[in-house]
């Protein structure tokens, strides 16, 4: 077997190892003596080892296989010291690094200066080359490789190939086969049977013993695979793993689908508008049941993140000698796994700003999350010192986003969204987390690049909440669809805060620009034609206005026709379509329009520019 | 030994095997009756029919199996059951044989299984 087909296996699972150590690790460290814990660890850590030996990646091994000692000792003395755990919080870090090379096809880095670290036992960091070796061998590498093919007139390969496997049984163990043996009793019939034998017999003689059977058009003993292998190119973001259950699901719902086919058809031949009404109503829910399911393949729990924002809350809280708590609430909730993957380094970044520049001593980091219709929001709240709006104002005039008359009448929370801007920082020490030159304003566009919100909201003295509005899913999303310059436009609902029409005498104007009442705030009425630069229209009345955010600021959106909302699966763009500014996608309509997918911030971002 | 519910099988089966010398020293034409004259005769080889009335072949191999675990024993079935040809296989049958089928791969089969 080509060990190759293994290795993404590999990674996602002793990735999977690190996060468990990880939360373990946080875990021991508020109770030292919890054998359990201990123990989990050193199981980990020992899989870890062994899956890397297999997979011969030295420098892996040695340092899995260094923490596995250590924490046998650990086990030994049922404790684990604070200092060890920062000690192999760091372990797990090189860990991730290593897997990192491993990925990417470079060599490993060395483990050696780490190993050296280890203030408790610098002998037991030599671990013996034969002992790799024994593990590695035990799995792959053994055996003869049988490739078998059968004639194209047998009838019952499945059978057969039992039948084959069976006698090559007799000489020795079987220690795999493709197709195996219960793939073959679940009914599989391919004409061919690769087989890994564990024998003493030489080839020829396995080859006489085959050649009993005339059924059999071809017997090889290919070469190992592994020399030969190209070195392809493969990304962990392109494999996901699927729950035998939901595919299950899959394949009762293609059933249902085959059914309602036929069923469909015969109404069809006989005109039985009745059954034929009734087939299409079945077929809806199929198709939507259908959709939910696909969904769940790409959906991952926010648990995910929980292990890291834990680390990070964890290692700052060491670092700056505070005392914070992290309470996850709602971490069950799931998302597109595309948009959890985005959301990871704007999370971490909102909890590092929080311990920096929101508790001061100690206080509490509270993340929650929970689904509103087909919307999941994220909250990230801290009880620390809040944001001074005084502070805001000064650096807003100080590096010019506004004037000293809108500063004094802009509100608070309006204030709050103007830390989102581009090289804004009030923090007047730069530390060493939040002050890598990574503002609130890649965080918010981290957001909204997997289709959300963002919103700050403060209490001097109190704590800031800052909120993530969401959608579930990036490929199949819900979408208000919009008319403009004779053409449609889809928007995604997550970025729409409502539709209004109002009577043109309700326009006010300030200076050149037109503004609206919304609820009781004055907001900039922007005319989606002329974003577009498109020829003016007629006069609306009433006017369709979305009301949405740009920028961090909300604003009123003239559009010709406001059509209504719809549930669409979105295609990526083809090069060259896809450098199209203010495009983000595009959907195919049930009448068979092809709309393209508005995204205002690129628009606004190419008008400032 | 031949085990099948069709007379004209268990002729046709038994006028292959005579003609290549070999001798078959019992027939039976029920599962029940199949078992009775193994533990009787104990045969070197049986082909069993694998779709019988009463007491189908597999049931009556694997019977045959707990007793004589050794029992080389080729079932016998019609095209298009694999799933009982697979099933058979996995209950201990050696090999197996498709009607309709020609003498020459009855005789390889059978051959096969004996020299093993």
């Amino acid at each position: 077997m080509d060990i190759d087909k293994f290795r993404e296996m590999f990674l996602i699972e002793a990735a999977e190892h690190l996060q468990s150590m990880s939360e373990l690790l946080l875990q021991l460290d508020s109770d030292p003596v919890d054998q359990d814990g201990i123990d989990a660890l050193f199981r980990d850590a020992h899989s870890i080892k062994g899956m890397a030996a297999t997979m011969e990646h030295p420098e892996t091994t040695r340092l899995a296989h260094h923490l596995e000692d250590h924490l046998a000792d650990c086990r030994q003395a049922g404790r684990i010291s604070g200092f060890e755990i920062d000690w192999l919080l760091e372990a797990v870090d090189l860990l991730e690094l290593l897997l990192d090379d491993i990925r990417n096809e470079r060599s490993e880095r060395s483990v050696d200066s780490f190993i050296s670290s280890n203030p408790k036992s610098p002998e037991l960091s030599a671990c013996s080359g034969e002992e790799i070796a024994a593990v590695a061998l035990s799995v792959s590498g053994q055996g003869q490789l049988i490739q078998l093919q059968l004639q194209e007139t047998v009838v019952t390969p499945g059978p057969r190939f039992l039948v084959l496997l069976n006698t090559l049984a007799t000489l020795g163990p079987v220690l795999e086969s493709t197709p195996s043996m219960d793939d073959l009793l679940q009914g599989d019939c391919s004409h061919q049977l690769l087989v890994r034998l564990e024998s003493d017999l030489p080839q020829q003689q396995i080859h006489q013993q085959l050649q009993q059977y005339s059924e059999l058009k071809l017997i090889t003993f290919p070469d190992e695979p592994e020399q030969a292998r190209p070195a392809k190119k493969r990304s962990m973001d392109k494999t996901v793993r699927v729950s035998t259950e939901l595919l299950d699901h899959f394949i009762n719902l293609t059933g249902e689908l085959i059914t309602n086919r036929y069923q469909l058809q015969n109404a069809l031949k006989e005109s039985n508008w009745q059954d034929l009404n009734e087939g299409v109503g079945q077929l809806a829910r199929l198709v939507k049941n259908l959709h939910h399911q696909v969904l769940q393949v790409r959906m991952v729990s926010l648990e995910s993140l929980a292990g890291r924002l834990s680390r990070t809350v964890h290692d700052l809280s060491r670092s700056q000698d505070k005392e914070i708590q992290l309470q996850i609430e709602g971490a069950d909730i799931e998302l597109d796994r595309a948009i959890v993957e985005g959301l990871t380094d704007p999370l971490i970044h909102m909890v590092r700003n929080a311990v920096d520049h929101g508790i001061e001593q100690q206080g509490t980091i509270s993340i929650k999350a929970w689904r509103e219709r087909d919307l999941v929001m994220v909250q990230v709240a801290d009880d620390g010192r809040g944001i001074d709006p005084e502070k805001i104002r000064q650096r807003a005039l100080e590096i010019g986003l506004t004037n000293p008359l809108q500063v004094r009448t802009l509100r608070n929370y309006d204030l709050l969204q103007l830390i989102c801007q581009p090289g804004f920082s009030t923090a007047e020490k730069i530390s060493e987390t939040s002050g890598r030159g990574v503002g609130m304003d890649v965080v918010k566009t981290a957001v909204e690049r997997v289709g959300g919100l963002l919103s700050i909201d403060s209490t001097p003295g109190e704590g800031t909440q800052i909120t993530l509005k969401l959608p579930l899913s990036l490929a199949i999303i819900r979408v208000l669809i919009i008319e403009s310059a004779g053409g449609s436009l889809a928007m995604p609902i997550a970025r729409v805060v409502q539709t209004i029409e109002i009577s043109p005498d309700e326009v006010q104007s300030s200076g050149k620009q037109l503004m609206i009442h919304y609820q009781d705030e004055l907001l900039p009425m922007l005319s989606l034609r002329k974003i577009l630069k498109a020829p003016k229209g007629e006069n609306l009345n009433p006017i369709p206005l979305v009301i949405t955010e740009v920028m961090g600021r909300k604003v009123g959106l003239v559009v010709d026709r406001l059509v209504g909302q719809r549930e669409v699966f979105v295609q990526r763009l083809p090069p060259p379509f896809d450098q199209i500014r203010g495009c983000s996608g595009g959907t195919i309509l049930g009448n068979g329009q092809i709309v393209f997918l508005l995204d205002l911030q690129t628009l606004f971002e190419r008008r400032q520019g | 030994m031949i085990v099948d519910d069709a007379l004209f099988m268990r002729a046709t089966l038994r006028d292959v095997f005579e003609s290549a010398n070999w001798k078959i020293i019992a027939e039976a034409s029920r599962g029940e009756q199949a078992i009775a004259e193994y533990k009787t005769y104990q045969p070197d080889l049986v082909i069993m029919d694998i779709v019988m009335p009463e007491m189908g072949g597999i049931d009556a191999m694997k019977r045959i199996l707990a007793d004589y675990p050794d029992a080389q024993i080729i079932v016998c079935s019609a095209l298009g059951q694999n799933n009982l040809i697979l099933e058979a296989v996995n209950a201990g049958a050696r090999d197996f044989i498709v009607k309709p089928f020609n003498r020459a791969q009855v005789l390889e089969v059978a051959e096969r299984v004996i020299a093993e």
